[in-house]
């Protein structure tokens, strides 16, 4: 087994690897803008070609190979076939932002609004009208809600649910395809395969479809999940379902080749507080999750992957009942959620993935010092005994300088004995 | 005779419906509709506030008490306005230049709007130039800037700068918001406050409004 995934495996079993494991780039929130990869493969000196932007809301930057290695990258990524857009990361076209050359999907198709804002069309249609806006010399995509009229006493659940259905056999051929790719490289791989986001607030206003239905508009979403819990529940019921079946034909198709499977990027924290109290998440997320995970670990050796920002160690202990196995980004700037702690109350039951630095301040406003110094503390406390994945809290902004990028990375390998 | 308590009740409970009802209720029985915002629903926000601070509320359901509260002060807004009823204040509202994210700061203007103040909401991605403008063409006191991206924080500081340039810093408190800033990095821009939350915000803005 290649060393890499060796070293993932080890640590997500909990067991001390031989360096602290890193991750960049292998999913839509362990990213880096693209405007951050362009710099790095410059302080690499590595080819100065235009990078590719393979996730088109985020504007996030492809890491190919060489920089995978000068970074020193352990985890590789499979991504759903169609973007936040709806369109395929495929058949690069040139592109331009903020005046760096880059090369976005052939569909990523644009136009200027009267602000000189940039709007993006769902599946590249232009005669649709624009699911995302990027402000004039700005970074990257907002979705833009299109919230139609609705009556209350009429409100279809299927409306919500147009964009979770069966794989097709494209989809499925896609996915084998993409998963042998990536488990070709010798890293250890985390997939996903979409479809399993219960109420992920960046994908309910349907961004990438032509004419969304249903609730979408974000408060309105927020607000049903207290006052139109049944129609919610009816939503994820019959999504959890559909998700089930694609997940055992996956399944059928790779067996346990990935080893870790994104399964949702919902938010349940605020900086201070979370969206909803724990009893509110058990009864309505739990049961969901619980089951997508509880297939999972009785049918895979994948292991569970879940996203959520902000101050959310309360859900700590029901997140590990539903059976997810990975936390990211752990947010540890947020009310309550101190490393320390963390690690020594759920440090054996739940692997950190993230954490390693912040990103609201040292890592973008900070001086390489800071960077270094709060890294290697990091790494201090959740690295003992595994269960740790080095990766920034969430995705490394625009605007964030290389040399903090740079000494992150140093202040891993040092930690790690490299340097 | 219509129970008033239960314009205070429906707000707490996020009960839209019934606050429009009560309140219509009330109207029809001559309520003064200043009496209604003041001994009923003001303090229904406040409650609000309160539960929202110690978590027994959250995100939904401060927001389901907002429409509650707006459902009703859509009826009694006019009826103030004609007999010259002042607000607590007059705030200019927004998520500052190249930040379209508004949750937060829907949720800062509606609890100000429940506390009383009249709120001048002018969206996301709001320039400083618009900024300027609204709060010359209301006498607004107040700026609250709400911004969620730490790419998009220096636009509070632009702002700021704006409303300075333009001569205005020393008629209007700034209270900046939002999830990457801090009580220092207010400082360091100049604002005059910080809301950690919606319900900060609000006592904020009612002791700057003190002294505006």
């Amino acid at each position: 087994m290649h060393e890499s995934r060796r070293r993932v495996l080890e640590t997500i079993e909990h067991r001390q690897p031989d360096r602290v494991p890193i991750d960049f780039g292998s999913t839509g929130v362990t990213g880096v803008h693209v405007s951050c990869v362009a710099a790095l493969r410059n302080h690499y000196g590595l080819d100065p070609r235009p990078v590719k932007v393979h996730e088109p809301y985020q504007m996030l930057g492809l890491i190919d190979e060489d920089l995978k290695q000068a970074m020193g990258i352990d985890v590789d990524g499979v991504f759903p076939r169609k973007t936040m857009f709806g369109f395929p990361a495929e058949n690069w076209k040139p592109w331009t932002l903020n005046g760096l050359d880059v090369l976005v999907p052939e569909k990523f198709n644009t136009t200027v609004d009267a602000n000189g804002d940039t709007l993006i069309y769902p599946e590249g249609d232009l005669s649709a009208g624009p699911s995302g806006r990027m402000p004039k010399g700005f970074h990257f995509f907002d979705t833009i809600v299109r919230q139609k009229h609705f009556d209350e006493e009429h409100l279809d659940p299927a409306d919500n649910l147009e964009e979770f259905a069966p794989l097709t056999d494209d989809d499925l051929a896609a996915i084998v395809a993409d998963v042998r790719e990536a488990a070709g490289k010798g890293r250890a791989v985390i997939a996903n395969f979409g479809g399993t986001a219960f109420g992920d607030i960046a994908l309910v206003p349907g961004p990438f479809l032509k004419d969304p239905r249903g609730i979408r508009d974000i408060t309105e979403w927020y607000v049903s999940t207290t006052s139109r819990r049944d129609y919610i529940h009816q939503i994820f019921s019959r999504q959890c379902e559909i998700a089930l079946a694609n997940l055992a034909r996956i399944h059928e198709r790779i067996g346990n080749t990935v080893d870790a499977v994104f399964i949702c990027g919902t938010d349940f924290g605020t900086q201070t507080s979370s969206f909803c109290s724990v009893p509110a998440f058990r009864e309505l997320w739990m049961p969901y999750y619980a089951q997508v995970c509880g297939w999972i670990h009785r049918h895979t050796t994948w292991k569970c992957f879940k996203h959520s920002c902000g101050s959310v160690a309360r859900f700590y202990p029901s997140l590990i009942e539903a059976g997810f196995d990975l936390i990211n980004p752990v947010q540890c700037s947020a009310t309550g959620m101190e490393p320390e702690g963390l690690k020594t109350k759920y440090g054996d039951r739940l692997v950190f993935w993230g954490g390693g630095v912040d990103t609201q301040k040292t890592l973008p406003f900070g001086t390489p010092s800071e960077v270094r110094e709060q890294v290697l503390r990091r790494c201090e406390v959740f690295a003992p005994g595994g269960g740790f994945v080095f990766n920034s809290i969430h995705n490394i902004q625009a605007g964030t300088p290389v040399a903090n990028i740079a000494a992150m990375l140093d202040a891993v390998q040092k930690f790690n004995g490299r340097a | 005779m219509v129970d008033l308590a239960e314009l205070h009740q429906a707000i707490l409970n996020g009960d839209a419906k019934r606050a429009v009802a009560v309140t219509e209720l009330a109207l029809a029985e001559h309520a003064d509709p200043a009496e209604l915002v003041t001994n009923y629903m003001i303090p229904a926000m406040d409650e609000v506030g309160r539960r929202f601070e110690c978590e027994d509320y959250f995100v939904p359901e401060l927001l389901l008490s907002a429409r509650a509260m707006k459902g009703s002060l859509a009826l009694l807004r006019p009826l103030l306005a004609a007999r010259g009823t002042e607000p607590v204040g007059r705030v200019v509202i927004g998520t500052v230049k190249g930040d379209l994210h508004d949750i937060g700061k829907n949720l800062v203007a509606s609890m100000l709007e429940g506390g009383g103040f009249e709120v001048i909401d002018l969206g996301a991605d709001v320039s400083p130039q618009k900024f300027i403008e609204a709060v010359q063409s209301s006498g607004a006191n107040l700026v609250c800037l709400s911004a969620l991206l730490t790419v998009t924080m220096g636009s509070m500081k632009t702002t700021i700068e704006a409303l300075k340039e333009a001569g205005m810093r020393d008629r209007v408190r700034v209270l900046v918001g939002g999830a990457p800033v801090t009580q220092q990095y207010a400082d360091e821009i100049g604002a005059d406050g910080y809301g950690i939350n919606a319900s900060v915000a609000v006592a904020l803005a009612r002791q700057m409004a003190k002294v505006a």
